[in-house]
């Protein structure tokens, strides 16, 4: 089974589950998690389910292309259901049975592996799902979200698709993957990794990108003060990729970190409250 | 009769499920002596998707006798003695016949009333009542709400399987309704399954891949191990930490064997052990000291017929080894020295500034530490060290294994070509991580841990934290504990006074806190710490007070007091002795001091307590400067019997002003002496107890 058919099979599933289908978001994110149609979904008490697949973006995890797991950017498929469903575990089992996973064969495990996103105030409690000792999936119920407590409370299923690939495929190396039955991982993402980890290590001008950042966090605070939630958050989330990317050249130390952090985090918890009383009052 | 509960949960954290489990042993144990329910045993069982209790219990309370009050005596009966109509009205509003009733005496007056049995409650009764209180009140250190309940739990809560003598004791908990349900192995039998008894629970789980008893998992676990190993003539490398968590994380263990190519065999143990452990909880596989090219693993599986599991995990884990081989070669690439500049741009602390500024300090203390310990031909060595020390927070590797800090500074500086005293105290200067881990092999690795975490105790309250029960960020107690420990294994002679100025002295430009006080914060924690390390070794606490009163300047005279103290305490002389110091304290509590005039000893007693004192204290005085405080010890009770005859003979509160303070003036020289060993007033003796 290709890439494709995989998360093919997957929409497939969730489909099933009564899921919306989302686009895939058009900014950068470093997870799933940071697209509006998790972010401000969970919050508030409106029911949601909702899939899609999002490409996500880690500028210190790139290698050049010459480590055979890790990539700078990698495609998720988020699962996002609220309330979280009593039998949401076995749901999830049975999503992995549908793709010909014979879960007899295996050793399928719930790790404990809590979650938490400083940036944009939210923490969770969950699992990492292991197959035969192979993270292929991040479990986790969320308990906050923009600083604030979440009720009801939302379930995250975070597929990692090339692992999952990685384990369906039995290979060793991500580039040796098959996207479709005729084009590769190699061939579409190779030289995509080879630039871009040159980009973020070498060339991303550092000055531009702290630049951007203190304008990006301008603008964001003057929107939030417009009631103009949206296009904050789309602001946050360019601050939230810029930080990583200084990071990656390495221009953060450790109190410019927590500082940058925490400017990110003021912005989105004052988008999360006005949002929820919005909701509230509609 | 048997009790049984089960509460199935979402898969919980192996830590929870050990703490849940003592905390509902010891809150039903409570309740049903609370409720005079009799146990006759009582265990807990589980895995990490349920939380079993058994129990035998008596069927219920025993009977007893109620006291049912009335009205009061004066309205209830009549002058004429017969009953008034209240009382009657009583007993027909009770359904009890009028010769039943007498009079009840109590604490506000006199009643009419009645006795009656009150038949015991049935078990199940109390049961049903406390359940829902008992698993409210479990506490877990995270919890999380799921779905649209309130309720909070470690993690979600499934089914509630609760039997008393065979039936179901009805329980309606955050909307489930207990029954007589279980479900076997998750993934391998999620199936169904009814019981009507211990029995029956443990053999269909059994059946369907579920071993309950945590004991018969270990067993199991071990008989694995060893039937692998058995060709390979190898051991485990043990890990007894690992094995507590895997034990709690299955159902069914399934020990799994599997290799990794030989080419990573070159990479360091501490590397390969730490990679396999951390990365992926895996045991590693040694032949003597030797590494193998093998892990056992333990999976959550009744078998692995076509081998997934061993080769999911040989995949996973030559991935990570990959990793760890990139993270060693490009940290090579590197040299450590050239790393150091970096480290102002790591954060030791906000206020007290970067690494830079910490190694900046560390190197001055240990040269200050070399010179004390009289170690001079190390102190370039160690100089060096304290340098280097810290720049593998700059490696790729240390990034990946924060557990490796320190190990990881050793074994690069090494390959670099760093003196063995060089590399040996960088790796060995984050040691010891506990009271119960060894202190560093190597004298340098020991100075270059003390200068570390000094320099960390003192900057940290010098920036005015404090710490209060469990809140201690900094590790402050596990930082001090470290010191204690090296200084008394390594017998260090160290003057703690004099190290703390130092080491306060480094930090000045930085401190929030008055120099004086943050020395007087740093003296009373260190003897609190102390305390608590003499405590743990089993030292009576009256005897830690006595030996920590004369001071903790020196570490290792404090601990060889106590010793000398601990080990008179059989002697016969001992309690006679601790009541004569009680004595001349007591005596000499708000006395002015006196200076003491020989030409004024009238008695032949006390001219005796002189001379013997004189003796005494120039031999006592030598031992102590040697500390050889049980030698000391052993001398000074040698003044006893003077001692003894003075106080029988002469009359301390003479009338003459003048004799009088200059008896007191002999005391005062005797408790002077005394008390360079110990505070002995703070020992308790039988006699005074009784």
């Amino acid at each position: 089974m290709s890439i494709q058919e995989l998360f093919l099979k997957l929409y497939d599933f969730w489909l099933k589950q009564g899921c919306y289908i989302a686009p895939t978001y058009d900014l950068e994110v470093g997870a799933g998690t940071m697209t509006p149609d998790t972010f401000f979904r969970v919050l508030g008490k409106k029911p949601w389910k909702v899939a899609y697949v999002q490409p996500s973006r880690r500028p210190t995890d790139g290698r050049y292309g010459e480590n055979p797991h890790r990539v700078q950017k990698h495609f998720q498929f988020q699962v996002i259901m609220k309330p979280s469903p009593d039998n949401i575990q076995r749901i999830y089992l049975d999503s992995l049975v549908s793709l010909g996973i014979n879960l007899s064969e295996h050793d399928l495990r719930f790790d404990e592996d809590d979650w938490e996103s400083p940036t944009i105030g939210a923490w969770g409690v969950g699992w990492q799902v292991l197959l035969d000792g192979l993270e292929i999936t991040q479990f986790t119920y969320f308990q906050q979200a923009g600083g604030l407590e979440l009720y009801p409370v939302s379930v995250e299923i975070t597929y990692g698709l090339e692992r999952l690939e990685m384990f369906l495929e039995q290979k060793d190396n991500i580039y040796d993957l098959k996207w479709s039955e005729d084009v590769s991982y190699r061939d579409l993402r190779f030289q995509e990794e080879k630039e871009f980890s040159v980009y973020n290590f070498e060339q991303a001008d550092i000055q531009m990108l702290q630049h951007w950042f203190s304008s990006a966090e301008k603008e964001a605070q003057r929107l939030i003060n417009q009631n103009l939630l949206l296009p904050a958050y789309d602001l946050c989330l360019k601050c939230s990729h810029l930080f990583n990317l200084l990071d990656s050249r390495g221009a953060i130390s450790v109190t410019e970190r927590v500082k940058m952090i925490g400017q990110i985090r003021t912005l989105v918890n004052q988008i999360a409250r006005k949002f929820v009383e919005r909701e509230g009052e509609s | 009769m048997e009790f049984l509960l089960e509460i199935m949960t979402e898969e919980l954290p192996s830590s929870h499920v050990r703490s849940a489990l003592l905390q509902l042993e010891e809150k039903f144990n409570q309740e049903f002596q609370s409720a005079r329910i009799g146990v006759n045993s009582l265990k807990t069982l589980g895995t990490c998707r349920r939380l079993v209790v058994l129990a035998d219990l008596e069927a219920r309370q025993p009977d007893e006798e109620e006291i049912v009050t009335g009205p009061p005596r004066q309205v209830a009966i009549l002058p004429d003695g017969n009953f008034s109509p209240a009382a009657l009205g009583f007993a027909r509003s009770q359904g009890i016949s009028i010769d039943r009733l007498e009079v009840i005496k109590t604490q506000k007056g006199e009643y009419l009333g009645f006795k009656r049995l009150k038949k015991g409650r049935p078990t199940e009764e109390i049961i049903a009542e406390k359940l829902p209180s008992i698993i409210s009140s479990l506490t877990f250190p995270k919890n999380m709400r799921w779905g649209e309940k309130n309720f909070r739990f470690s993690r979600p809560i499934k089914n509630l399987l609760c039997l008393f003598n065979g039936q179901v004791v009805p329980v309606e908990f955050e909307g489930l309704t207990s029954n007589n349900r279980t479900w076997g192995h998750f993934i391998h039998s999620p199936k169904e399954i009814q019981v009507n008894s211990f029995a029956e629970y443990y053999q269909a789980l059994k059946e369907n891949f579920v071993l309950v008893d945590p004991e018969e998992r270990k067993q199991s676990i071990f008989k694995q191990f060893q039937e692998k190993m058995a060709d390979l003539k190898a051991e485990v490398y043990p890990d007894e930490g690992l094995l507590d968590r895997l034990l709690w994380n299955v159902e069914q263990p399934l020990v799994v064997i599997g290799t990794f190519p030989e080419k990573y065999l070159e990479l360091p143990l501490e590397v390969l052990s730490t990679a396999m452990r951390e990365g992926q909880k895996l045991f590693s596989m040694v032949r003597g000291k030797k590494q193998l090219p093998y892990f056992l693993g333990i999976a959550d599986a009744p078998a692995d017929p076509k081998n997934f599991i061993a080769s999911g995990n040989e995949r996973v884990l030559k991935a990570r080894l990959e990793d760890a081989r990139f993270f060693w070669e490009n940290d090579l690439k590197i040299p450590l020295a050239e790393r150091v500049p970096q480290l102002k741009n790591v954060v030791f602390q906000e206020k007290l500034g970067s690494y830079e500024d910490k190694v900046a300090r560390l190197q001055r203390l240990v040269a200050y530490l070399a010179d004390r310990l009289d170690i001079k031909s190390e102190k370039k060595a160690l100089i060096e060290a304290a340098r280097l020390c810290k720049a593998d927070l700059l490696t790729e590797m240390v990034r990946e294994f924060p557990e490796l800090q320190g190990k990881m500074g050793g074994l690069y500086s090494r390959k670099q070509g760093f003196s063995e005293t060089v590399s040996r105290a960088i790796y060995e200067h984050y040691l010891p991580q506990s009271l119960e881990d060894p202190v560093p092999e190597s004298t340098g690795g020991a100075i270059l841990s003390l200068a570390d975490k000094l320099d960390t105790i003192v900057g940290v309250f010098g920036v005015g934290y404090s710490i209060s029960g469990s809140s201690d960020p900094f590790g402050l107690r596990r930082n001090a504990h470290a010191i204690c420990k090296i200084i008394l294994e390594k017998k260090f002679h160290l003057s703690l006074s004099r190290t703390l100025d130092k080491a306060i002295s480094l930090v000045k430009d930085k401190l929030t806190v008055p120099e004086a006080q943050l020395k007087r914060t740093c003296l009373e924690f260190f003897e609190g710490r102390l305390r608590f390390i003499f405590e743990k070794k089993g030292y009576r606490y009256d005897l830690i007070n006595a030996a920590l009163a004369p001071g903790i300047e020196y570490l290792d005279y404090t601990e060889a007091r106590i010793k000398a103290l601990n080990d008179l305490k059989q002697s016969k002389n001992f309690e006679q002795f601790i009541l004569m110091a009680k004595r001349v304290k007591n005596i000499l509590k708000e006395v002015p001091r006196a200076r003491l005039n020989s030409a004024l000893f009238k008695e032949k007693e006390e001219k005796e307590l002189y001379s013997a004192l004189k003796i005494i204290q120039k031999n006592a005085e030598e031992m102590l400067a040697k500390g050889d405080f049980a030698g000391a010890q052993k001398i000074i009770f040698r003044l006893q019997l003077p001692l003894n005859n003075f106080f029988d003979r002469v009359l301390v509160m003479s009338e003459d002003k003048k004799i009088r303070n200059n008896r007191l003036a002999l005391l005062a020289q005797v408790q002077n002496l005394i008390q360079q060993l110990a505070d002995y007033s703070q020992v308790v003796i039988e006699s005074e107890t009784k």
